[in-house]
């Protein structure tokens, strides 16, 4: 799914958490609350700014060099990934490549989920991540459960296409009442919701349970080429993939324009309901290789330091 | 604006058709999206939309009926009646005789039918076909049937007025070569109609355009020069072939230098005389000049002039045993002096000419001889009776012999020369005989092959004018053998290289076939070494000067006469292949806007950016 060097590029990065909770620390970041350790975890090197009497000393006096001891508990970050895998994000326009391979959106979905987790392990994070058809990995924690992790979104992947094939409309599942039933026994930590939105529901109810639940809502909204700027002309009928719905339409030039009148409408309010909850907002175009995705996009929006 | 076609608006029909298929084709394709969300509000905005943008909906339907309409508009094939132009195949007539010179519209009549052919040339439609026939002495056809307007406009512009009347019987039957008479074939004559009386044969459709309004012309119709007891005198008739009086202004020179100047009143349809004396005798030539006249559109009849050569004097020799008729023939010739003997003289004085009646002597050689009857030049082989008329070669000692009436008991039979050739010939055959001979003992002879006495010719108006034009030709005045008077263009007999000086003052020295470049009336003078002289162009066509137009000319088998020829001057001109191609031009755009969709100079709302990423 991804490269050995693509990886090996990652290690170095961490994932940016805006602010910070009571309760939910990680032990990569400085505490505000004295940690309560009951169970050594790991240890990692000192970095400018950590509390200084967690340094082991004794570990210091035999290789003076400074560590922190990290310990497992509620002193850690949980790092929440919600990937949406619901039929719209295994869309895509021409239907004949459909068998073929994956979509090319769920693939950038499936391998940002995966970006996202595996440097939240690297970095010492307890990691969550939660399809919308109920299917969880974790929590786990260190990098050694990045094969885990990896190997689990290729397994939905797979099961889901199977799935698809078989019902093509018979596995929606509300976006709201996923991320509700998620925000029922959530830790508090951080939460990045991968998904393109198109939910005829609406979001913001499971937005609010997610709040609720002291989650932080970071929303990396995916939408494949076709979708910013579909290039369909004449007289169609347009069918839903999710809802088996349709619309005739006759498309044209201005059709096509009030289309995207209504795209940039609509993205704008769910970046401004996120914005609004102290979360963050990244539209991705899928089609864009995943490593410019990565290394330039989110880290130039802040989401990896 | 009419219709030819009106039958081929059954075809807006398929209007019908059109929009039942725009109809049909709401077949939508299916598309599947990851969801009509975002659809469905587009479509809820475009729902306000107003009306226009409903019919921009259609546009590809408006396109098509569009240009189903001009399809229909262009095979019901309208058209509108373009005055002065013609449509089909058209040959035109372009007369230019020496009246179409006249400037009784301005700048000159042929100027101006040269215009309106232009003005047609320029009307021509796409498939329409022309070809010029310049009408003058030798008509010609200046361009081949062609389409081509730069190329008929250039062919119009080559054509020069020539000084020659018109030859209408060849340009018939060179028009009726180019097509003249065929169904779609139009002929158009552009002439001011005078002295066309043979037009009436054109076959098939046939215009006239008459070109001039006026007759009014004044000429000098004659110019004569004569020794008399006084000098040399000169005789100037002055015609007048317009319909008014007129008072002119006559002047004569002689080389160049004013002798008198007159005041002739010229009756209309008539003509003055005016006798001048005591000219210098030995002035080469004279001009006569109108120099003012009130009404007088053609200039080049204004002028004639004449060669002097009543000083020159020529010798003869007329050997006869007595022969009345022949020495008063030869008595009246001017500028001949006849010595009359019986038998040959025995002084060394060598005569310009020999006649010898029924002698038979021995001449001096290369010398020039008239020989009538019994002769001892040529070899004879026996007499023949069988003596009427058969034809007469074109030849200058034949000119205006007119045989018909002449009979003839017997002629000797003779074994001539190749050099000699027949010019009369009856039945048994020749009678007179002439050439000119490069090394025999005679250098030109006139053979005459009966005696005089044996026939009635002596009694017919043909023998002076037999023997004045033999003399003329065996021993002309200036030495050379050279007309004294031509028309226009005529070409004048001069030996290869000989200096000729135009009017212009120019030299120009003559070629093998003599000396072609008399197309300008004056004075020509010559210098061939031996002899010198000289000889004058006159234009002096009285026809030619009678330039009355003639606008109700029957031209073909209709008789048109120039009102109604100028409401007939129009044509039907179509237009279909504009509208077929402006519908092309729609179809294009239909195609385009199929393939593209609006253009965005026509799209209302701007094309909005992408979100930030």
């Amino acid at each position: 799914m991804l490269s050995e060097a693509f990886l090996q590029s990652l290690r170095t990065l961490r994932l940016n958490a805006p602010r910070r909770r009571v309760g939910s620390l990680t032990g990569e970041r400085r505490s505000v609350k004295r940690g309560r350790s009951v169970e050594f975890a790991d240890y990692r090197n000192y970095t400018p700014g950590d509390d200084p009497r967690r340094v082991d000393w004794n570990v210091y006096a035999r290789l003076e060099r400074p560590y922190i001891k990290l310990f497992e508990d509620e002193e850690d970050l949980t790092t929440h990934i919600l990937l949406d895998d619901s039929p719209s994000m295994f869309w895509q326009p021409d239907e004949e490549a459909d068998g073929q391979h994956l979509a090319q959106k769920w693939l950038c979905a499936a391998q940002l989920a995966v970006v996202l987790g595996y440097v939240a392990l690297a970095s010492g994070d307890k990691v969550v991540l939660e399809t919308s058809s109920f299917q969880r990995f974790g929590p786990k924690r260190g990098v050694a459960s990045a094969a885990a992790l990896i190997a689990f979104v290729e397994r939905v992947s797979a099961t889901d296409k199977r799935d698809l094939r078989a019902a093509p409309t018979g596995r929606r599942q509300p976006l709201n009442a996923w991320l509700k039933r998620y925000a029922l026994d959530a830790r508090p930590g951080l939460c990045i919701l991968i998904s393109d939105m198109l939910d005829e529901g609406g979001y913001t109810e499971g937005f609010n349970a997610l709040g609720n639940s002291r989650l932080d809502v970071n929303l990396l909204h995916t939408l494949s080429a076709d979708e910013l700027d579909p290039q369909f002309t004449g007289d169609l009928r347009l069918k839903d993939v999710e809802t088996a719905n349709h619309q005739d339409m006759s498309l044209d030039d201005a059709v096509l324009s009030q289309y995207r009148q209504r795209l940039t409408a609509w993205s704008e309010a769910i970046a401004a309901q996120v914005r609004r909850r102290g979360g963050r907002y990244h539209l991705t175009d899928t089609s864009l290789p995943i490593e410019q995705i990565v290394l330039k996009d989110l880290r130039r929006a802040e989401w990896l330091v | 604006m009419d219709l030819l076609n009106p039958s081929a608006f059954l075809f807006a029909l398929l209007a019908v058709p059109i929009i039942l298929l725009y109809l049909l084709r709401l077949q939508r394709r299916e598309q599947t999206v990851s969801s009509t969300l975002l659809w469905r509000q587009a479509t809820m905005d475009r729902e306000a939309n107003t009306l226009w943008q409903r019919l921009r909906r259609s546009l590809l339907l408006i396109l098509q009926l569009i240009t189903l309409a001009f399809l229909v508009f262009a095979l019901v094939r309208p058209y509108v009646n373009v005055p002065g132009a013609v449509s089909g195949r058209s040959i035109v007539l372009l007369d230019a005789s020496a009246s179409m010179q006249a400037t009784d519209v301005a700048p000159s009549r042929f100027e101006a039918a040269r215009a309106r052919v232009r003005d047609l040339i320029n009307g021509l439609g796409v498939n329409d076909q022309m070809t010029l026939i310049l009408v003058d002495g030798a008509p010609r056809a200046l361009s081949a049937l062609t389409s081509d307007k730069s190329q008929l406009l250039d062919a119009l512009d080559s054509a020069r007025p020539s000084l020659d009347a018109a030859n209408w019987s060849a340009a018939i039957a060179l028009a009726v070569a180019t097509g003249a008479g065929d169904e779609d074939t139009t002929t158009l004559v552009l002439s001011d109609g005078a002295h066309a009386d043979d037009l009436g044969l054109l076959p098939g459709k046939a215009r006239f355009i008459p070109i001039g309004n006026s007759g009014d012309n004044v000429a000098i119709s004659a110019l004569t020069l004569r020794r008399t007891l006084r000098g040399l005198s000169a005789f100037v008739r002055v015609t007048n072939s317009g319909s008014q009086d007129e008072r002119v202004l006559v002047s004569l020179r002689a080389d160049g230098a004013l002798v008198d100047a007159r005041v002739l009143n010229v009756p209309a349809g008539a003509f003055a005389e005016w006798t001048i004396g005591n000219i210098n005798p030995n002035a080469v030539a004279v001009d006569a000049r109108i120099d003012e006249a009130q009404r007088n559109f053609l200039a080049v009849d204004d002028a004639a002039y004449a060669v002097n050569t009543a000083n020159t004097t020529r010798h003869a020799l007329l050997l006869t045993r007595g022969n009345r008729f022949l020495e008063q023939a030869l008595a009246s010739l001017p500028g001949l002096r006849v010595t009359r003997a019986a038998t040959m003289p025995p002084d060394a004085q060598t005569y310009d000419l020999y006649v010898l009646d029924n002698m038979t002597v021995t001449l001096p050689a290369r010398a020039n001889a008239l020989l009538i009857g019994a002769q001892s030049v040529f070899t004879t082989s026996g007499v023949f009776s069988n003596t009427d008329y058969v034809r007469t070669e074109a030849h200058p000692i034949a000119r205006n012999v007119d045989w018909r009436g002449v009979n003839v008991l017997d002629a000797q039979r003779v074994n001539a020369p190749g050099w000699l050739r027949p010019v009369i010939e009856s039945q048994g055959g020749p009678l007179v005989l002439a050439g000119e001979s490069a090394k025999d003992d005679l250098q030109r002879a006139v053979l005459i092959t009966f005696d005089l006495r044996r026939s009635d010719l002596p009694l017919q108006i043909a023998f002076p004018i037999l023997i004045a034009n033999s003399v003329e030709w065996l021993a002309p005045a200036q030495g050379l053998n050279v007309p004294l008077n031509v028309k226009p263009g005529e070409v004048v007999p001069i030996p290869e290289n000989t200096r000729v000086t135009l009017p212009s003052g120019e030299e120009v020295v003559a070629g093998r076939r003599g000396f072609a470049q008399t197309d300008r009336p004056g004075i020509y003078t010559f210098d061939a070494g031996q002899a010198q002289g000289a000889f004058a162009v006159n234009f002096s066509n009285v026809s030619e000067s009678r330039i009355a137009p003639n606008p109700n000319l029957q031209v073909g088998s209709t008789n048109a006469n120039a009102e109604q020829v100028e409401s007939r001057a129009t044509s039907q001109r179509e237009f279909w292949h504009w509208l077929a191609g402006i519908a092309l031009v729609l179809l294009l755009a239909e195609w385009w806007v199929y393939q593209r969709g609006l253009p965005a100079w026509l799209r209302t709302t701007p094309r909005p950016q992408m979100p930030s990423r």
